[in-house]
């Protein structure tokens, strides 16, 4: 395969990792909640298209209706279950693991265990710069990068971005001048997932959707956070980048395994010698 | 304006206000003395809401609120600048002080003139990083703050901790320019003596959880003995 | 509702009795089930060790049992290079077995704890690794692939092959209440202390002059060992070994297990696993897919209405 072509599928990879990744940051780093079922939100993006695909609604319904779909099934997790269990931190993971269980199982009983495919709903190539490249791949990057670029102006430039940072700052002192934390969360936590969901539907027709994918996704993306750094957003550029590239060209030159295993001891180097992370200021938290 | 009767709470397990009954009239500058440990933050922190109450009560402006919710106590006009200022280090003085706005509905949402005419100097370094600041240049963009919260009543731990007496003058010259244009109620926790007597006009005396002595600055002025019993070591 | 030590004591007497008089009932499919369910709760035991009394959380705790059981399953099968006659008798396999699992387990807290990573980063590492490693057994064809290994060999102490099931059984069984009071008598012992101060708080046990991350990784290696003997033992017990006990869910079962049945007490950690595997054997039939939903929101429901699990406080000797 041509390096060029390899290349931007590196960057298709590291643009969607960074989209799964930057839902789960901004959740724990305002939450502080680790969200296990991140990946089962990815999961339920991609199932949302097989859906609207087995329905014979095509391809373009599911991609837009899975950020509505997965952030209100957010919405409603929160709201059950996670809102109980603020101050109880280690809590939040168990149970999110324990619904991130019950999710995929629920997928398994309505679509099977198997791996189904979709049809990329644009099939066609382009050809630019002496490489033909298939234009779905080019439609997912542009998809990345708005939603990336959209997340960064909210935070950094809009009255809720900014309120937002500061309860993750100190979420005291932003309840104090008004900040109504509670909601916070529960908008956080709605948006966290949709981004996951659109994830999940955007990279659907690329790979074989199977109730494990979910899992094959949280864990790059929780690499990628902790390679980072927590606690900031351009830290998630910088992990999923770092985590991204360095997993999708070694799959590319050796193998999947052989990746997993470079890229998991990377981080864990990364993590001894710095571990706030690369970008990271606060440590621990 | 602000009456709290029989407050008891804990903190980390074990019960630090044993009983506090504390009144504050409206317009008024109130001071809480008392020496390190004896729950004056924890009061402070209750009153806003960071902290639950075991039992009793605390009324605002006529309207209980010991089981609200930090941002509903501070809708209802209580602003708070804690111990340590806690500002927003990272973010820019405007930054911080929009915050303030963020309760109102958007087309309300402006720092208020005023506020840049009490510290001027935050006009000028508007988009300097907070944390950038010195001690008292933090405290006062802390009280500026929450002016833009637009309280009724203002509440602060410690204010002229780790600054420099001449700053901690003009601090207290600007609340009581406050307090006198605009009927701010203040209730300031201290340890600074001086400071103190500067600023408030009667002062409350806490110790091991409950106020034990409330007096007017004139019968402190007559008897200087009544402070250093409550507060020397 | 705080039961006193003699209730508590005979609680314990009486689980022991029910389990040493089942296989007089007469049913050996079931008392073979018994047996291996009896090796689960052992595993169980292990991960109550590091989470409940250590504070440690491990979402990826197959990893030591997995080892264990392949150590145990490729030296007694001869498959280990150099390893040929007297060592590939059951006394080596088990011995390397926990001797592998205690060096890996030793490795892998050193990068853990030296590098402050604390909790839930911790928990989801071994997740990652859990992955990693079943992965690697499903592609390395040495090991079995995909489909492990079969015909492991029984257990064999001095020509006595340990087959015949009431054999096998009891066998188990005196293993688990053997390592039920060494854990027992360990967390009871200065050491447990120390784990359940720094559990309950880190900084101020380091503000004793107590290095945590050395203690944390003292009880990861035991905690990891024990799990690695069960696994040992259940590659004899079910003579095969698969990628699927190493991985990834085969760590939720577990964690669903001491979770259920309550992590802090290590006799509720034991039960949750023999318990919820039995309900498994007879509702799996009649809710097919759905039991692993249901036991997934039971498990959400647990942490968050009943942290202590079911038998947690039945059992608990803390306040």
């Amino acid at each position: 395969m041509d390096l060029p072509v390899q290349i931007l599928n590196s960057l298709n990879y590291i643009l969607v990792l960074i989209l799964v990744a930057m839902g789960l940051a901004i959740i724990f780093g305002l939450m502080r909640v680790i969200n296990m079922a991140h990946g089962e939100f990815f999961l339920l993006g991609a199932y949302t298209v097989v859906l609207t695909d087995q329905a014979g609604l095509g391809f373009w319904l599911g991609l837009l209706l899975a950020p509505i779909l997965v952030g209100g099934i957010g919405m409603v997790i929160e709201y059950i279950c996670i809102r109980h269990l603020y101050r109880r931190f280690l809590d939040t993971i168990l149970a999110t693991w324990g619904l991130s269980i019950a999710i995929k199982q629920l997928i398994i009983i309505v679509f099977g265990p198997a791996g189904l495919m979709i049809k990329p709903p644009l099939p066609q190539m382009v050809s630019f710069m002496g490489i033909e490249y298939p234009s779905y791949r080019l439609f997912i990057m542009a998809v990345a990068l708005v939603t990336i670029g959209l997340t960064f102006y909210i935070f950094l430039k809009t009255d809720f971005g900014l309120g937002a940072r500061a309860v993750i700052d100190n979420r005291d002192m932003a309840a104090v001048l008004g900040i109504n934390t509670r909601k916070m969360y529960r908008t956080t936590f709605t948006f966290g997932s949709a981004l996951a969901g659109l994830a999940g539907a955007v990279m659907a027709p690329l790979m074989s959707c199977d109730p494990q994918m979910g899992l094959g996704f949280f864990i790059p993306a929780f690499l990628a956070i902790l390679t980072g750094g927590t606690g900031t957003l351009a830290g998630v550029l910088v992990g999923g980048g770092a985590v991204g590239g360095a997993d999708s060209l070694i799959s590319f030159l050796y193998s999947p395994v052989v990746s997993q295993i470079v890229v998991f001891s990377m981080v864990i180097v990364v993590i001894r010698i710095r571990p706030q992370g690369l970008l990271g200021t606060k440590s621990g938290r | 304006m602000l009456k709290i009767e029989n407050l008891h709470a804990s903190y980390g397990g074990s019960l630090v206000l044993h009983g506090v009954n504390l009144s504050i009239q409206p317009g008024e500058i109130q001071a809480l003395m008392g020496r390190n440990g004896m729950g004056k933050t924890t009061l402070m922190r209750t009153i806003m809401g960071l902290l639950s109450s075991r039992s009793g009560t605390i009324t605002f402006d006529g309207q209980p609120i010991q089981n609200l919710r930090t941002h509903e106590i501070a809708a209802k006009g209580l602003g708070y600048v804690p111990q340590g200022r806690e500002i927003f280090g990272d973010f820019t003085v405007w930054e911080n002080l929009h915050l303030g706005t963020l309760k109102l509905p958007r087309n309300q949402r402006k720092v208020p003139e005023e506020v840049f005419d009490y510290f001027p100097i935050l006009k000028e370094r508007k988009n300097q990083k907070a944390g950038s600041f010195s001690g008292g240049q933090q405290q006062m963009l802390a009280i500026a703050r929450a002016l833009v919260t637009r309280p009724k009543m203002l509440l602060l731990d410690e204010p002229s901790e780790g600054i420099q007496p001449s700053i901690v003058d003009q601090i207290s010259e600007i609340l009581k320019k406050i307090n006198a244009q605009t009927g701010l109620t203040i209730l300031i926790v201290e340890q600074n003596v001086d400071m103190v007597l500067e600023t408030a006009t009667r002062c409350a005396f806490m110790e091991k959880g409950r106020i034990v002595e409330t007096c007017s600055m004139e019968d402190i002025r007559k008897d200087e003995s009544i402070i250093t019993c409550h507060i020397a070591v | 509702m705080k039961p006193s030590r003699f209730h508590r004591l005979v609680l314990r007497l009486v689980v022991l009795l029910i389990f040493a008089l089942f296989p007089l009932t007469g049913n050996d499919y079931l008392t073979v089930q018994l047996t291996q369910y009896t090796v689960y709760g052992i595993f169980a035991m292990s991960l109550s060790l590091l989470w409940g009394y250590a504070g440690i959380l491990c979402f990826g705790h197959a990893i030591f049992f997995g080892v264990g059981a392949y150590v145990m399953a490729l030296i007694t099968k001869g498959m280990v290079p150099g390893f040929t006659g007297f060592l590939t008798s059951t006394w080596v396999g088990l011995v390397l077995a926990v001797l592998s699992v205690a060096f890996f387990a030793l490795v892998l807290g050193y990068f853990l704890f030296y590098g402050r990573l604390s909790g839930p980063y911790l928990g989801i590492v071994t997740l990652a690794i859990s992955v990693i490693l079943e992965r690697v057994a499903v592609n390395w064809y040495y090991i079995g692939g995909f489909n492990g290994l079969t015909e492991v060999p029984a257990l064999n102490f001095f020509g006595w092959e340990v087959r015949e099931l009431h054999a096998l059984f009891y066998f188990i069984l005196a293993v688990a209440l053997g390592l039920y009071l060494f854990c027992d008598r360990l967390m009871r012992s200065p050491l447990g202390t120390t784990m359940a101060a720094i559990r309950d708080n880190e900084t101020r046990a380091e503000f004793f002059g107590y290095n945590s991350a050395n203690y944390k990784i003292l009880i990861f290696c035991i905690g990891g060992s024990v799990a690695g003997l069960a696994g040992a033992l259940f590659a004899t017990v079910t003579e095969f070994v698969s990628p699927t006990i190493i991985g990834f869910g085969f760590s939720t079962e577990v964690l669903i297990w001491v979770a259920l049945g309550g992590k802090e007490v290590l006799l509720a950690s034991f039960l949750g696993a023999v318990v919820v595997r039995i309900l498994e054997a007879f509702l799996s039939d009649l809710l097919t897919y759905y039991w692993i939903m249901i036991l997934g929101l039971f498990f959400v429901v647990s942490v968050m209405f009943f942290p202590r699990g079911i038998f947690g406080s039945l059992l608990s000797d803390r306040k």
